[in-house]
């Protein structure tokens, strides 16, 4: 169907116009509020309490969502929200990675609040059209797309009937319909889901930007935590932005040279040093499947175990050789050196209803690589790309998908799900053909892909109740904990990184900490009062990106050539200063180190006693399954047996003559042992009582003590 | 491709050059706002663009082509002022000034080789084989 | 007697004749940001493979990686 016919389709249901107003220091001071259930399109002033106390970014998204959301209310009510902000330094064009949005919303997955972030160029032109957040409520009756046109400042929500649904095609269809022309898509970008976003709870947005050498729309994922499947559930197709004359100076910042200054530093620093550190602009975070792999820190077989002997077929070269373009700009915004932003062009899909097509795959990252490859135990590159491919336009978290997946295919190999219950899938490792029918199940709505679809926590529950299966088991080896699942980084050997995954508010994700190599092999954290530092500065520092608009990327993954010199180089002071100083550029706020930790504590904090008023954030609720802990089986034990049995020793417990379930005992009373004490050294060091609670006093001292937090929490004092 | 050459050992670091550029792109007697830069102190050092276009390849929104003539050209109005390309330019010849929000660079006009005193610039050719920048429709096989 | 140095504060076997790059291809350290230093002393990267590391050196070895 041509474009005009669809957009023909289109009915008109609301049309808001608006003063185009002006950017002042990173700011508009407005958030365009759209309800489309009664389809009022309203603009909300930006407080200056929110700016203070919350920033922009995430933080506005948590904020809007309390005030939308009560303690009752579920991920499919009407009042659950979708914010979409960016922050103050999102779409300055000087420093990398300064074009993310932050995506907040009630999550399907884990009932409490779920924040993604993602590249694209949403969050920018949403910014540069005049607006610091987009706040949708409601739910419409047909399937409805939003456009904000921000050269003629118009918002309009229109029944669009004809589009496709997945992800690949819908942003095609809608950068072709709303650019004037081809030199004008980079000016639009489009939101999708897709349609396995519709039929399991892991459901994730694409953000677009188009990429004019390939003369594709690209897509960026906010994947996490199931936020697609509440955009479809809302019976949203898409949101359309438009902006058409971006410029490098349209945040109209306090200080541009300091940007221009510090960005170019940086651009030059990527030149002369990435390809001597992490190949970022080759590869992006696929550089480190193998380096993972030879640290036994790569997820093999449901995170059984840390490293395979095929990962040689699915190492970052083989991309770099074979599949993944080499040479082509990749920022997913405007003055990304880094360029991580990889794809593999005119890739043939051999499955599925596009079977045959040449396609552009976005990714692999590294997360898809080790999720859906080496954790299915399936070491083929052109598969994994298959399955990072339909993920995306079907709109699932590769994630989510590659975790669960890994549960449902150990399950099915130790015989606690049979071929009855999957509907014939012969579900072992390494079957590509059927992950990926799992994949097309779940875009149909149909089969055991369905059930997949609802994550590891209630598959678990599923097999316990319907099909006998043994629950302390099922809890040991489902890599999930408060409904999410695992990224994918084994944490056995890294007490400090089953806290970085066990103790976060969202659930077990690396975006909060990745403590791997600090405490598993580099040994600096040797305490548990170290430990419990570094889980309290590296979760408070890497909010603080998404409160601004920032990509963590840049961050560290290169460091200037002198980092060896200073005192703390795992923190890269160099890089923290250079975003202090972009955004005393932006805002003209002179922060300090200190001044970002509090920053962040303000809003860590918030989003804490907001899973508290839903039920979770309490000490019960960072309890972890022990797969990520330590040996669960005797596999497990017996493939490290060296390593285990000098650990064994080292507590004083002699191996010599035990069986393997002894030791397995002794290990694992230990082990948890330990991360007992962990959460009580972390919990002291981050303000919080030791039921995980944050005390009231050290509300007060953050100035946080607002009456409706105080109200959550001051009878768990 | 036209390219403007360069030979230190001529050059008496006199300043001409940076003035006459300055004055005819940005109407001011100011180096900080000239296509090409002489060291001021210590042995003369001419960094001026040779057209080699690795930048090219580099800008977010192909802003930066290279002309009929060979001469790599930055098309201000749709330059989003990332400045990668200043970071990225292997001989650090694409310059930049914070009273503009795009970068500059050398076009090869001649204006300031026919002032120059001693023939240290001077307008010369070189192969376009010499050129950097990938052919975009042999990379995605069109 | 296991004579032996430190490497990151752990007890680690010596022998004759060891040195950085050694040490690196026995742990299979092939992460490539990494800092070296031997009794604090910072060890640039090309003297790796001649840098010999005497009984009871203490070798630090940090990985520099703090995010995936």
């Amino acid at each position: 169907m041509d474009i005009k016919r669809i957009k023909e389709g289109h009915k008109l249901l609301a049309e808001y116009k608006y003063e185009l107003g002006t950017i002042e220091r990173g700011y508009t001071n407005r958030t365009l509020y759209v309800n489309i259930s009664d389809n009022t399109i309203a603009s909300k002033a930006v407080t200056p309490m929110m700016k203070e106390k919350f920033v922009g970014g995430k933080g506005f998204g948590l904020w809007y969502l309390w005030n939308a959301t009560t303690p009752s209310t579920k991920w499919d009510d009407p009042e659950n929200e979708i914010v979409i902000a960016g922050g103050p330094a999102c779409g300055i064009t000087q420093y990398a990675g300064a074009g993310k949005s932050l995506v907040c919303s009630l999550s399907p997955l884990t009932d409490i609040p779920i924040d993604s972030n993602v590249g694209g160029f949403f969050g920018p032109l949403l910014k540069f059209s005049g607006w610091d957040a987009l706040e949708i409520q409601g739910k419409a009756e047909k399937d409805v797309i939003v456009v904000i046109d921000g050269n003629k400042g118009l918002v309009t929500i229109e029944e669009a009937p004809y589009e496709a649904v997945d992800g690949h095609i819908l942003g095609e269809q809608l950068t072709e319909m709303y650019a004037d022309n081809e030199d004008d898509k980079r000016n639009v970008s489009v939101v999708t889901a897709g349609s396995g976003a519709e039929h399991t709870r892991m459901g994730l947005l694409n953000f677009s930007f188009y990429d004019p050498r390939r003369k594709v729309t690209r897509l960026k994922q906010a994947g996490r935590g199931g936020i697609g499947t509440v955009f479809r559930n809302k019976k949203i197709k898409a949101l359309v932005v438009k902006f058409s004359n971006v410029k490098g100076d349209l945040n109209n910042a306090y200080d541009q040279a300091v940007i221009n200054k510090t960005g170019i530093k940086y651009h030059r620093e990527i030149h002369d040093l990435d390809h001597l550190q992490n190949n970022m602009r080759k590869i992006g975070t696929a550089n480190i499947i193998e380096v993972m792999d030879e640290y036994d820190l790569l997820p093999v077989m449901n995170f059984q175990y840390g490293s395979h002997p095929d990962t040689e077929k699915i190492k970052s070269t083989v991309f770099i050789e074979k599949y993944i373009t080499q040479g082509v700009q990749d920022g997913c915004w405007y003055g990304c050196s880094m360029s991580c932003a990889k794809a593999a062009d005119c890739f043939k899909l051999k499955t599925g209803p596009y079977k045959g097509q040449r396609v552009t795959v976005d990714g692999p990252e590294y997360e898809n690589a080790a999720g859906l490859g080496s954790n299915c135990g399936i070491f083929d590159p052109e598969a994994i790309l298959e399955l990072n491919f339909y993920c995306d336009t079907y709109g699932i978290d590769t994630i989510s998908f590659g975790t669960a997946t890994a549960f449902a295919m150990e399950c099915y190999e130790r015989g606690i799900i049979n071929k009855e219950i999957t509907g014939g899938l012969e579900l072992k490792f390494g079957n590509f053909e059927t992950a990926v029918e799992l994949l097309h199940q779940m875009s149909r709505g149909e089969g055991f892909g369905t059930v997949v679809g609802q994550g590891v926590h209630r598959m678990k529950k599923l097999f316990v109740e319907k099909y006998g299966a043994d629950p302390d088991f099922l809890f040991d080896i489902g890599m999930e904990q408060k409904g999410l699942e695992y990224s994918e980084y084994v944490s056995k050997e890294s007490l400090a990184q089953q806290g970085g995954y066990g103790f976060t508010n969202k659930g077990p994700q690396h975006d909060e900490a990745w403590l791997i190599f600090m405490d598993m092999v580099n040994n600096q954290l040797p305490t548990f009062e170290d430990k419990a530092e570094a889980l309290h500065y590296f979760p408070m520092f890497r909010t603080w990106f998404g409160l601004y608009g920032f990509c963590k990327l840049p961050w560290n993954d290169i460091v200037p050539a002198d980092n060896k010199y200073t005192d703390e180089p795992a923190k890269v002071p160099e890089h923290v200063q250079n975003y202090l100083d972009v955004v005393y550029g932006v805002t003209g706020k002179r922060l300090s180190t200190e001044d970002m930790i509090r920053e962040s504590e303000r809003v860590y904090n918030f989003q804490k006693i907001f899973n508290i008023r839903m039920g979770k954030g309490l000490r019960k609720n960072d309890k972890a399954p022990y797969r990520s802990m330590g040996p669960v089986t005797k596999e497990e034990y017996e493939s490290r047996q060296e390593r285990y049995d000098n650990q064994l020793k080292e507590i004083g417990y002699n191996p010599e003559g035990k069986t393997t379930e002894e030791k397995i005992k002794v290990l694992r009373e230990y082990r948890e042992d330990q991360y007992e004490k962990l959460m009580d050294a972390v919990y002291k060091r981050r303000g919080w009582n030791s039921n995980g609670v944050p005390t009231i006093e050290y509300l007060k001292e953050l100035g946080m003590d607002l009456p409706e937090l105080i109200e959550v929490v001051k009878d768990l004092q | 491709m036209k390219y403007l050459a360069k030979d230190d050992s001529k050059c008496i670091q006199c300043g001409t050059c940076e003035s006459i550029c300055s004055k005819t792109y940005y109407k001011e007697d100011n180096y900080e706002k000239s296509c090409i830069v002489v060291k001021k102190d210590g042995k003369p050092e001419i960094n001026v663009c040779n057209q080699c276009g690795e930048c090219i390849d580099i800008c977010p929104v192909i802003a930066i082509k290279r002309d009929k003539q060979g001469i790599v050209r930055i098309n201000k109005k749709i330059c989003v002022g990332c400045f990668m390309c200043v970071g990225f330019c292997p001989q650090l010849s694409m310059r930049q000034h914070d009273d503009y929000i795009e970068p500059f660079k050398c076009i090869a006009c001649g204006l300031c080789a026919k002032e120059c005193p001693t023939g240290a610039i001077y307008i010369a050719e070189r192969s376009d084989d010499e050129a950097k920048e990938m052919n975009l429709d042999q990379v995605f096989n069109r | 007697m296991v004579q032996i140095i430190k490497l990151n504060n752990r007890d680690f076997p010596w022998e004759e004749g060891l040195t950085i790059e050694k040490i690196m291809e026995i742990k299979r350290f092939t992460f490539p940001k990494i800092i070296v230093k031997v009794n604090g002393k910072l060890i640039e990267k090309e003297d790796y493979a001649t840098t010999v590391v005497n009984k009871g050196d203490n070798v630090e070895i940090i990985h520099l990686l703090a995010g995936g």
